[in-house]
């Protein structure tokens, strides 16, 4: 049965851009995945701690659907690379977050929010 | 109408209709974060049982990826 999985790297930062779309048609190639990989680059951004001397990361998010039997070579070929300072694999079953607010929804939200600064005072 | 108080505060999450809470979002994590860096109790940001759960969860891995910081102020 395959499933929907959710991975976010955090590339070093020093590695340029097309060393880090190789590293990823890389890894991808080895999930044998079924159907598309969606790619989310996030681009550089500040470590919320610093990572051995790394202050920043090059953070990208893929999603993807796969047989799990596949997963554990496609997580060591993540491991061995140095390129990488951390990896998270997750399932994918639901959507995360908030789903977009229609505007009367906003404008509710809003009357709210300004009640309960009233109500601080 | 001052007296017209809600009694009970709403969940931040329930409010806006989140069925998962997203790890990869700091900037809401952020909101439940205390100064150190500490996960907020419930009774605190009033977040319902369900995504209390699910926020911790997600608090833990953003740790991970230092999306969100271990210990706030923590030098080396």
């Amino acid at each position: 049965m395959s499933r929907q999985y959710e991975a976010v790297y955090v590339f070093d930062s020093a590695l340029e851009d097309s060393a880090i779309t190789e590293k990823l048609s890389r890894f991808h190639a080895l999930i044998g995945a079924t159907g598309d990989i969606t790619v989310d680059a996030w681009g550089r951004r500040q470590l919320a701690y610093k990572i051995g001397t790394k202050e920043t990361g090059y953070y990208a998010v893929a999603r993807f659907e796969a047989e799990a039997a596949g997963l554990p070579e496609y997580e060591r070929a993540i491991r061995l690379d140095d390129g990488v300072i951390r990896h998270l694999i997750t399932l994918h079953e639901h959507e995360l977050g908030a789903p977009p607010m229609t505007p009367e929804e906003q404008a509710a939200a809003a009357k709210r929010r300004e009640e309960d600064e009233d109500e601080e005072e | 109408m001052k007296m017209m108080r809600r009694p009970t505060k709403t969940c931040p999450f329930c409010e806006t209709r989140v069925r998962h809470v997203d790890y990869k979002d700091d900037r809401t994590l952020g909101r439940f974060i205390t100064e150190q860096g500490k996960i907020l109790p419930s009774r605190l940001s009033g977040v319902c049982a369900r995504h209390q759960r699910q926020l911790a969860t997600a608090v833990k891995r953003a740790r991970y990826l230092a999306l969100v910081p271990y210990i706030k102020g923590h030098q080396g």
